[in-house]
């Protein structure tokens, strides 16, 4: 491929054509991306339509919007309740999974202890246990207790994945500072705990933080257990919105779906793109560190 | 024990005998383990260990407990129930179709959304924007849009003349369907991890192969992918390890249909347990689907540590 040493327009003709890959390149991300967020597109759209215009043929671009649906739904439902409970359990279940995990995480990375690296593989494979397989019995034994419905079972049950899910992450990111820090610590007469809290919490905080929104995402989106553990006082956004989309005696009530799932999803993605930058990283390191 | 060991000894013990000092080391250290101990045992442990014993057991449907051991009957029905091997070929289907697009898809679009230029990082931040719609809105969503009346999606199929297809009603479509909302759902997870991995490459490598007159297909076989392979294994489990999961894309848009074309194992699971109250067999089933995905797993991680010691 030396067409350089042949002839003297080549240079020039291959740089063009270089320019030009890369252009095709550049607009085939820009209209991949685009397509992706179609769907998106379209929910907000619905959710701003009265029913008139969402059952159209064609489908309609043009219409006056309303937010008769929102309205609708955050006055006369009790989603409101719905979505403070969601907010109290991925909460809850966030922040007792990034203390737990975070410290574990850490004594995996920097302490030595007997088998961690056989406890590393256990908590690795127990994220591919699969959620019915601990639904069925905590749904048998919070009966027994009587915890069905109560924020607490929801919470509980959130940290069997979310635990595992901060540990390893926090594992990686732990393992990536300097050791330096605890040893200065130490010498300063800093008791092992002393050294975490004071020194190495500080530092690793945006990355705390990042793992603990992408924590509470993944609880706020959760549906099997929510669907199990709860039925009236407790249960999330998720259960209502998979009782709308599998609504089939009133038919599809798409101006409900849309607007609940523009409602549920509008924070967690402000929250998603604040922490983009940590978020991007923590997927990256997930990745290449394992 | 040599002499000037003993000879140390003392400065370092300073007054507190050595088992003490120990003791205290020892529970410093593993008390950075106790919280998620106690908390996965609790939460993890204890519910395996219920629905071990469950399986084995009949259970009063008026009090929810077990009362009666019934050794392996629960697993001789559900082997011989024709449904759940039905639920097993539906989930190895999806998996079989969705996890290699997903990875496809993924690296090739972090190939071309990693195109140098002033727009890079808001098309990466807009990749996020899909991440983050619950699962089970993303099927509320895509029923509404392939809806076979008033769908957008067989509009503008219908527009260059093709369809209407029956997205949800046809067996085949729905199996379809189901891929296609999972992996609308989840490749942009790919895409943001593969866009790190194939920024990380070493570039000088690409610049020898260009010296040499690598083409572009050379480059890609010969250098890239044998760079990539072992990211390219860890994402495969990441994302495995969420797959074996799937649920409620599936509950949301199909919910399993026609018939049980996309049941996948766990909403059919769900479905014998919260559904027909058949708890003992559900548990039985779940363990033998526990079972198979941890010696899956298991593999998968062996071979990922194979790969990774070869480079």
């Amino acid at each position: 491929m030396s067409t350089t040493a042949i002839s003297p327009r080549a240079p020039s003709s291959y740089r063009k054509r270089a320019a030009l890959l890369s252009q095709l390149r550049i607009w085939s991300g820009v209209v991949t991306c685009v397509l992706f967020l179609l769907p998106i597109a379209w929910m907000i759209l619905t959710s701003l339509k009265q029913q008139r215009d969402i059952f159209t043929t064609p489908p309609t671009l043009f219409f006056t919007p309303t937010l008769e649906t929102y309205v609708n739904y955050l006055t006369n439902h009790d989603l409101p309740a719905r979505m403070l409970n969601t907010l109290i359990v991925a909460g809850g279940s966030g922040l007792i999974s990034i203390v737990a995990g975070s410290m574990a995480g850490y004594a995996l990375a920097r302490i030595k202890l007997r088998g961690a690296t056989t406890i590393g593989v256990i908590i690795l494979l127990s994220r591919g246990v699969p959620p019915i397989a601990l639904a069925v019995p905590m749904f048998l034994v919070a009966r027994a207790m009587g915890l069905l419905d109560h924020h607490i079972t929801l919470i509980l049950a959130y940290c069997t994945f979310l635990i595992p899910y901060v540990m390893w992450l926090m594992r990686g990111f732990f393992k990536a500072l300097p050791e330096e820090l605890e040893e200065a610590a130490k010498i300063d007469g800093c008791t092992r705990f002393g050294a975490f809290l004071r020194i190495i919490v500080p530092i690793s905080l945006p990355g705390l933080l990042s793992t603990l929104i992408f924590s509470i995402i993944l609880a706020w989106e959760e549906l099997l257990f929510a669907l199990v553990l709860t039925n009236r006082a407790a249960s999330t956004v998720p259960v209502v919105i998979s009782g709308i989309a599998g609504d089939t005696v009133n038919g599809a009530n798409w101006g409900a779906l849309t607007a609940v799932g523009t409602m549920t999803f509008i924070p967690v993605v402000i929250f998603a793109l604040l922490v983009q930058k940590w978020l991007i990283k923590g997927l990256a390191d997930g990745a290449t560190k394992g | 024990m040599s002499i000037t060991a003993l000879g140390t000894r003392p400065a370092i013990r300073k007054g507190a005998s050595p088992r003490a000092s120990r003791l205290a080391d020892l529970v410093a250290r593993w008390g950075f383990m106790t919280p998620a101990a106690v908390l996965l045992v609790a939460t993890l442990a204890y519910p395996i260990g219920y629905t071990i014993y469950i399986s084995f057991a009949a259970l009063n449907l008026g009090t929810f407990t077990p009362d009666e051991w019934v050794g392996w009957d629960n697993y001789r029905t559900v082997l011989e129930d024709d449904r759940f091997w039905d639920s097993l070929w539906v989930t190895f289907v999806y998996l079989v179709f969705a996890l290699p697009l997903q990875m496809f898809l993924g690296f090739a679009i972090a190939f071309l959304i990693n195109a140098e230029w002033k727009g890079r990082g808001a098309i990466r931040a807009a990749f996020i924007i899909p991440m983050v719609v619950a699962p089970v809105i993303a099927g509320g969503i895509w029923r509404m849009l392939l809806d076979p009346l008033w769908g957008v999606a067989n509009y503008v199929i219908g527009t260059v003349g093709l369809g209407p297809i029956d997205w949800l009603g046809d067996p085949f479509w729905a199996m379809f369907t189901v891929i296609l909302i999972d992996t609308w759902r989840w490749t942009p997870f790919i895409t943001l991890m593969a866009s790190a991995a194939l920024l990380s490459l070493p570039r000088d490598v690409f610049e020898a192969a260009a010296i040499d007159g690598a083409n572009w297909w050379t480059t890609l076989w010969r250098v890239a992918l044998p760079l990539l392979v072992p990211v390219i294994a860890a994402i495969f489990v990441v994302r495995w390890l969420g797959a074996v999961k799937m649920f409620d894309i599936a509950l949301a848009a199909t919910h399993g249909g026609p018939g049980r074309a996309t049941s996948v194992v766990n909403l059919f699971i769900y479905e014998e347990a919260f559904r027909s109250l058949k708890f003992a067999e559900s548990a039985a089933m779940s363990l033998i689907v526990l079972v198979i995905t941890m010696i899956l797993t298991a593999i998968f991680l062996r071979g990922t540590r194979m790969l990774e010691e070869r480079n």
